[in-house]
């Protein structure tokens, strides 16, 4: 039976063996190759901020834009899969593409500040007073 | 009731049923059946078993599918029952024929004309062809007939997208117009008739399907509608410009086909396209009518109504479809709460609900006491009453009274209507004490009256003599004459006791005062007696007698959570808080309350309750919140949230599960309404068995208490019902009485008093 | 004689309306003939008809000559042994009648013998009423006035034995409004035979209690339709009835109610005493009888007379009408049943027997035979049109195809009187007209529709004469401009 099952590419259930699934890299094969993309892609944005705030016209500076460029990098830290890595480098680079070709307006950038959004209490009493 | 689901070859479903119902009683086609109307061998069939067909049953053939129905079924019915819709404008299955509108013409085999379907008789081996040439045909020649004097005025009438006409033409009409006449001379013009103030009329677009005319003499049981004229002069109207003087009048809006009769407050406000429907329960009477509410954008634009066999048919009273305006004016938006000067001033809410905390945490638990009103649902009245209890308080009291000797509402028997609605149809007399039943029940009475033109059913009345639309043996005014009833001496006692299946209906309006125990008892009485009577006759010896009809939809539901009936606690307590829970009554005032009193007044509208208010709490109405109403039945019904409350209003039960929070140690458990529905399941579990009547029991028992004690004693004053001519009938509610298409309606009905048009 | 009845047969006679062609009579007939001719011993055929001898002539008073009072009637020989018939019961009164071969003579022609023998099954506690329609309206018809004017007693004594046979306990004779002086010396002769014992309690000594009722409409044409003549009675707008349930079941007041017409209950004491055989004789086999012919429009001398059944229409107007106005040659069209049946052109009238079955062989009906004679100075179409004015305004309005169709046809019909019309309207009125008939309550519909495609049917190219001619002349002086721009085209 286990022959019939790998051969016809099961994978073997066998109480003990770990279980590992092959994937295709979408881009990067390994980790310190997916690092460098990251890092291209933060210098590129970080190189752009001037000529960005040159492009539109937005009250904020370019420390302001340094720091929430670092903050956006710093939120996805923990995103340890290379295959999730080279998804968020590539929109991250869409973006970059998009501002940079002025395809975006004055909000669109100005949505990178926005506040993170409140969560509501969900208790009764919350509810009940602030509808 | 339940249907039969499987279904084994060749063998006849029957459900016995009152009404024609589409659904049940049908044969659908099986493949033997329908080999055999192709002219197959018979051998074929011979090795079918034999169908079980009892003996009456008519076997014809619609569109080849094999049909067996009842004798007397007509071949539109006949036609239902297979699926195949018949169109139709003037036939209506609880109107009676008048065959007119020719729409329903189809062809039958071996008959020389197309015949009217929705008058012919069923007939063995008919083969009905609803869908050949010469059916189309004929639908097509009386389409455009129809369509030949009838305005092109769709888009701005009000029926437009709901429109039979305009459906059907759709369906069945020719596709090609030959109105192209070169000396065109216009259409037909109508002029319209004033008939009230609830019912438009635009008679240049009436069909003449005599659907309104037959509802008004039938159903409604007053001949104000009729028509004029003959030929193409022929006119639909009130023959003279008067009221069309009905409490059932709006449900002529639903009949008519066309846009000839449609709704006045609802003109030109919105289309059927763009509303949103919820259905729900009406709560302006005690029955509990199924009823859908129109909505758009937040705000209800009209009320039409739902059919369920079991309470309203498919009608509705005019104060259920047009009392909803009432919803939009003196609404309650804001919480309030009595400043230093002692004027209300709007405060948010947590203002209001520390403020009242903070009186309530002041006083003892039993010195607070609570009068809930007559639209209060059943969620609301538990969070209520287990928010009072936690504070130590038992007095809460409903301001709708009944009297409590002998069993009291300690036995649901003694305050609900036993036999059902739908009980009205099987009896075979019915005696109504204290009530004017057209007014406290139109749809209920509007069955009665069906039941006295269709069963021969008695009716007898105590009380003042109204005209209820039907004839009836009138016992006397006073409640001696029903004691003389319930006692066997009087003339009629005789003739009424050889009923079979008897009925007594007491009117809760008469039980308001202390009479009332007596009024109670005497019916009890009665009833044993009736029944005593009837049951060595008749085999149905769970035939309920005793019946109350209440007036308030949420009186069964606060009697059934544990509420005490009509205020005399309160009066005896003098309280120092009184919470008033939609109470606009004025039952209470503040001469029955303590000097100091806080009062706090939750409820929706700007009544009685919320002018004698120290502290104001903007509630929902019911088509704002999720709820329970226990019908008169004992029938429990959910609404449906069809707008929410406006301004700062909340759903009553969330308001005092708020104000729990604000005052020590009564903080209650319920965070959704899962909870509150958990807790009344726990209370009394038919509360959440929605569409079911919960039937009561002990009659005996309570029967007994009533025979063990003496009769009490009465004043002997004269059984005259709170509503006795039509203008009462409009205003009975804090809804209905802030309605101005209510209050156009007594206006109306006061004028029509002063023509020489009014009947009584 | 075996008589395969249909298997629904529709009962309704009245005076207005002839469904002539009415499927079962089309078929009805034809099928009858053959069973008749197999079973029946070979009897020498008559082939002439009319004209009818004085000595066999039941309206003996038609043109009042004589007292139409209970003396001159009894002279005339009403009421002679009325007793013994009614004695010889009511089998024996519905035999004659069948043998007689009598058919309804209110228009649709529907055997009288069966109808009446409708009525007796058996009672179910209800009384029977027989019910007497004289509410002649029908245009061109003035037959029933002529016997209630001149010959009351004969309809009285026809209510009885027509009542005795139907075991009717009473008879209501609902009588046109407009007829003043006929309701009154109906009324007169009801209390002189009330007086003479001949109606009422034990009526003519026969022990039957039997009471007449004389009722006088209010003047509308629907109301001779047997179920709106019911209503009417009852006291209701005058709107004809659905049917079924037909009024053998549910009729006046809600019990088994027979409707007939004046002629028909009034020659029902002749065939009982001068036997069933007797009235069979006259005319051809299945529309045996005499008849009342009211020849009216464009003859010499317009007259109500008794004929034979199944005289030619051409030796009908020469003899008794003194002809078509300017010749023979003169005549353009015949209306031969009153206005509701389809009209006839003057190749068919030259042949054509006055009979039910001829007729509707011919794609008309006998109608009340109503002859109305129409000679080539007539305009035709404004002829029909006038009749569909006047279907128009008697429609009661209560279904839509006869409501809405009368209307339309009439105002198409005065078109073509003008010519402005489109030739392709013809077609259309055709088939306007077939989506009446058939499609209504009560034969009114039919009724109005029949003139118009009797018109169509025989005198289209005259509707195309006259618009070919209105637009001719419009377009010679001052066109109208969609006229230039289709010359233009």
């Amino acid at each position: 039976m286990s022959s019939l099952a790998s051969a016809s590419g099961l994978a073997p259930r066998v109480a003990g063996t770990m279980i590992r699934r092959e994937v295709t890299p979408l881009l990067s094969s390994s980790k310190r190759e997916v690092r460098l993309r990251v890092l291209n892609l933060y210098r590129s944005w970080y190189r752009q901020i001037p000529h960005i705030l040159m492009d539109y016209d937005v009250p904020v500076d370019q420390d302001k834009c340094r720091a929430k460029l670092k903050e956006i990098f710093m939120a996805n830290r923990d995103v340890k899969d290379i295959r999730a890595i080279d998804m968020l480098v590539a929109k991250g680079q869409m973006e970059l593409r998009e501002t940079i070709e002025v395809w975006k307006q004055k909000t669109h950038f100005m949505a990178f500040f926005r506040d993170s959004v409140q969560v509501k209490k969900t208790d009764f009493m919350s509810k009940f007073l602030d509808q | 009731m339940i249907r039969p689901r499987g279904r084994m070859l060749n063998t006849v479903c029957s459900v016995a049923h009152h009404h024609f119902n589409p659904s049940s009683s049908l044969v659908l086609p099986t493949t033997t059946t329908r080999s055999l109307s192709l002219g197959q061998p018979l051998l074929q069939a011979a090795k079918q078993p034999p169908a079980v067909v009892p003996d009456n049953r008519v076997e014809l053939f619609i569109d080849d599918k094999r049909v067996l129905c009842e004798p007397g079924t007509t071949v539109l019915q006949a036609a239902a029952m297979v699926g195949v819709e018949i169109p139709r404008f003037c036939y209506h299955d609880r109107l009676s024929i008048a065959g007119n509108c020719r729409m329903c013409l189809v062809e039958v085999e071996k008959s020389v004309k197309p015949v009217a379907s929705c008058a012919m008789p069923v007939m063995k081996g008919m083969r009905v062809k609803t869908n050949s040439v010469a059916t189309r045909k004929a639908r097509e020649g009386v389409m455009e007939f129809l369509l030949m004097n009838h305005p092109l005025d769709c888009p701005i009438c009000d029926q437009a997208g709901e429109c039979d006409l305009q459906d059907q033409s759709m369906m069945f009409g020719n596709d090609r117009s030959r109105f192209t006449d070169i000396k065109f001379e216009g259409k037909r013009a109508v002029e319209d008739k004033n008939i009230g103030p609830l019912v438009k009329t635009i008679m240049t677009r009436c069909i003449h399907c005599t659907r309104c005319i037959r509802f008004a003499s039938e159903v409604a049981g007053v001949d104000d509608l009729g028509t004029t004229g003959r030929g193409g002069d022929m006119q639909v109207g009130t023959y003279v410009e008067k009221l069309f003087a009905s409490e059932l009048s709006g449900n002529v809006i639903d009949l008519c086909p066309v846009g000839a009769l449609t709704s006045k407050p609802y003109a030109f406000t919105a289309r059927p396209w763009e509303i949103r429907k919820c259905e729900t329960v009406d709560v302006m009477d005690a029955l509990g009518s199924n009823i859908v509410v129109n909505t758009r954008g937040g705000e209800v634009m009209r009320v039409l109504p739902r059919p369920n066999e079991d309470v309203n048919e498919e009608w509705i009273s005019d104060k259920t479809r047009f009392a909803y305006d009432g919803l939009k004016r003196q609404r309650l938006t804001l919480p309030m709460l009595k400043n230093a000067q002692g004027v209300l001033e709007p405060v948010d809410w947590e203002a209001a609900l520390t403020g009242i905390a903070a009186k309530v945490s002041r006083v003892e638990g039993r010195e607070i006491a609570a009068l809930v009103g007559g639209l209060c649902d059943v969620e609301s009245l538990v969070v209520l009453k287990d928010l009072l209890n936690r504070l130590g308080c038992e007095t809460l009291c409903t301001e709708e009274a009944f009297p409590m000797n002998a069993a009291g509402t300690d036995v649901r028997s003694n305050y609900l209507l036993n036999t059902k609605i739908t009980g009205v149809e099987e009896a075979d007399l019915v005696i109504l004490i204290g009530t004017n039943i057209r007014f406290e029940a139109p749809v209920l009475n509007a069955r009665i009256r069906k039941a006295y033109l269709h069963n021969n059913l008695r009716v007898a009345v105590v009380g003042k003599k109204t005209d209820l639309h039907y004839e009836y043996d009138h016992v006397g005014d006073t409640i001696q004459a029903l004691e003389q009833l319930a006692n066997g001496e009087h003339k009629l006692s005789k003739d009424l006791a050889k009923a079979k299946k008897p009925m007594i209906i007491v009117g809760s309006s008469s039980l308001q005062d202390a009479d009332g125990a007596a009024i109670l008892a005497n019916a009890i009485v009665l009833a044993d007696k009736l029944k005593s009577g009837s049951s060595s006759g008749s085999s149905d010896h769970d035939w309920k007698v005793l019946n109350v009809l209440h007036r308030h939809a949420g009186q069964v539901g606060a009697l059934d959570v544990g509420y005490t009936p009509g205020a005399g606690k309160i009066k005896e307590l003098k309280p120092r808080v009184l919470y008033m829970l939609g109470a606009d009554a004025g039952v209470v005032t503040r001469k029955d309350l303590a000097a100091d009193a806080f009062v706090i007044y939750q409820g929706h509208h700007g009544d009685a309750g919320a002018e004698i208010a120290d502290a104001v709490l903007p509630g929902a109405a019911y088509t704002e919140k999720s709820a329970t109403y226990v019908n008169t039945e004992g029938r429990a019904q959910r609404a449906n949230v069809a707008v929410t409350p406006p301004g700062m209003a909340r759903e009553d039960w969330k308001i005092l599960r708020a104000l729990s929070e604000f005052i020590p140690g009564a903080s209650l458990p319920y965070e959704k309404l899962e909870d509150v529905r958990h807790r009344m399941a726990d209370i009394a579990p038919h509360l959440l068995r929605y569409g079911a009547v919960e039937e009561a029991n002990y009659f005996k028992q309570s029967h007994a208490l009533v025979h063990g004690s003496k009769r009490p004693s009465h004043s002997g004053r004269a059984l005259a019902p709170p509503q006795t001519v039509l203008e009462d009938f409009y205003m009975t509610d804090s809804i209905s009485r802030a309605s101005r298409t209510m209050a156009k309606c007594i206006q109306a009905a006061r004028h029509h008093k002063t023509t020489k048009y009014s009947v009584s | 004689m075996i008589r395969t009845v249909p298997s629904r047969l529709p009962l309704s006679v009245s005076s207005s309306v002839v469904p002539a062609s009415s499927g079962v009579w089309q078929n009805g007939p034809r099928r009858h003939q053959g069973t008749a001719a197999a079973a029946a011993p070979a009897k020498p055929k008559k082939t002439k008809f009319g004209p009818l001898k004085d000595e066999d002539r039941i309206f003996t008073n038609l043109y009042g000559r004589h007292d139409w009072k209970l003396k001159g009637a009894m002279a005339r020989g009403d009421w002679y042994k009325t007793k013994e018939i009614l004695l010889k019961g009511h089998e024996w009164i519905l035999n004659e009648v069948k043998k007689s071969g009598l058919r309804g003579r209110g228009g649709a022609g529907f055997p009288s013998g069966m109808k009446w023998s409708f009525m007796n099954k058996p009672s179910d506690g209800r009384p029977k009423y027989l019910v007497v329609n004289a509410d002649e309206g029908e245009p061109g018809t003035c037959k029933d006035r002529e016997i209630m004017r001149h010959d009351p007693h004969k309809l009285l004594e026809g209510c009885l034995i027509a009542g005795k046979a139907m075991h009717a306990r009473a008879c209501y004779i609902y009588i046109r409004g407009e007829f003043y002086n006929e309701a009154s010396n109906l009324q007169v002769a009801v209390k002189e035979a009330y007086d003479a014992g001949l109606i009422g309690k034990n009526a003519c000594g026969s022990g039957y209690d039997y009471d007449i009722f004389v009722f006088r409409g209010a003047g509308a044409y629907i109301c001779g339709e047997e179920t709106a003549l019911i209503e009417s009675l009852e006291g209701k707008q005058g709107k004809p009835r659905l049917k079924p349930p037909f009024p053998a079941d549910i009729g006046l007041f809600g019990c088994p109610t027979t409707v007939a017409n004046v002629e028909t209950v009034a020659v029902a004491p002749a065939i009982c005493r001068r036997s069933g055989e007797w009235f069979a004789s006259f005319g051809r086999e299945r529309n045996s009888g005499t008849k009342l012919f009211c020849i009216s429009g464009h003859v010499n001398t317009p007259v109500t007379v008794e004929e034979e059944m199944s005289i030619p229409l051409k030796e009908l107007i020469e003899r008794h009408a003194g002809g078509v106005t300017g010749g023979w040659d003169n005549l353009l069209g015949i209306i031969p049943g009153g206005s509701s049946v389809p009209l006839l052109p003057k190749s068919t009238c030259e042949t054509v027997l006055m009979d039910f079955d001829a007729l509707s062989a011919v794609q008309s009906g006998l109608g009340t035979a109503a002859v109305i004679v129409i000679n080539k100075q007539a305009d035709i179409i404004k002829c029909i049109a006038r009749l569909l004015e006047f279907y128009q305004h008697e429609s009661c309005g209560q279904c839509t195809p006869c409501r809405e169709g009368t209307g339309w046809l009439n105002k198409i019909m005065w078109r073509f009187v003008e010519g402005n019309a489109k030739p392709e309207e013809i077609d259309m009125i055709w088939e306007l007209s077939k989506q009446i008939e058939g499609h209504t309550i009560c034969a009114l519909g039919d009724a109005a529709a029949w003139p118009v495609q009797g018109l169509v049917r025989h005198y289209r190219p005259a509707i195309e004469e006259r618009i070919r001619e209105f637009q001719e002349k419009t377009s010679a002086g001052n066109s109208p401009p969609q006229l230039k721009r289709a010359a233009s085209v």
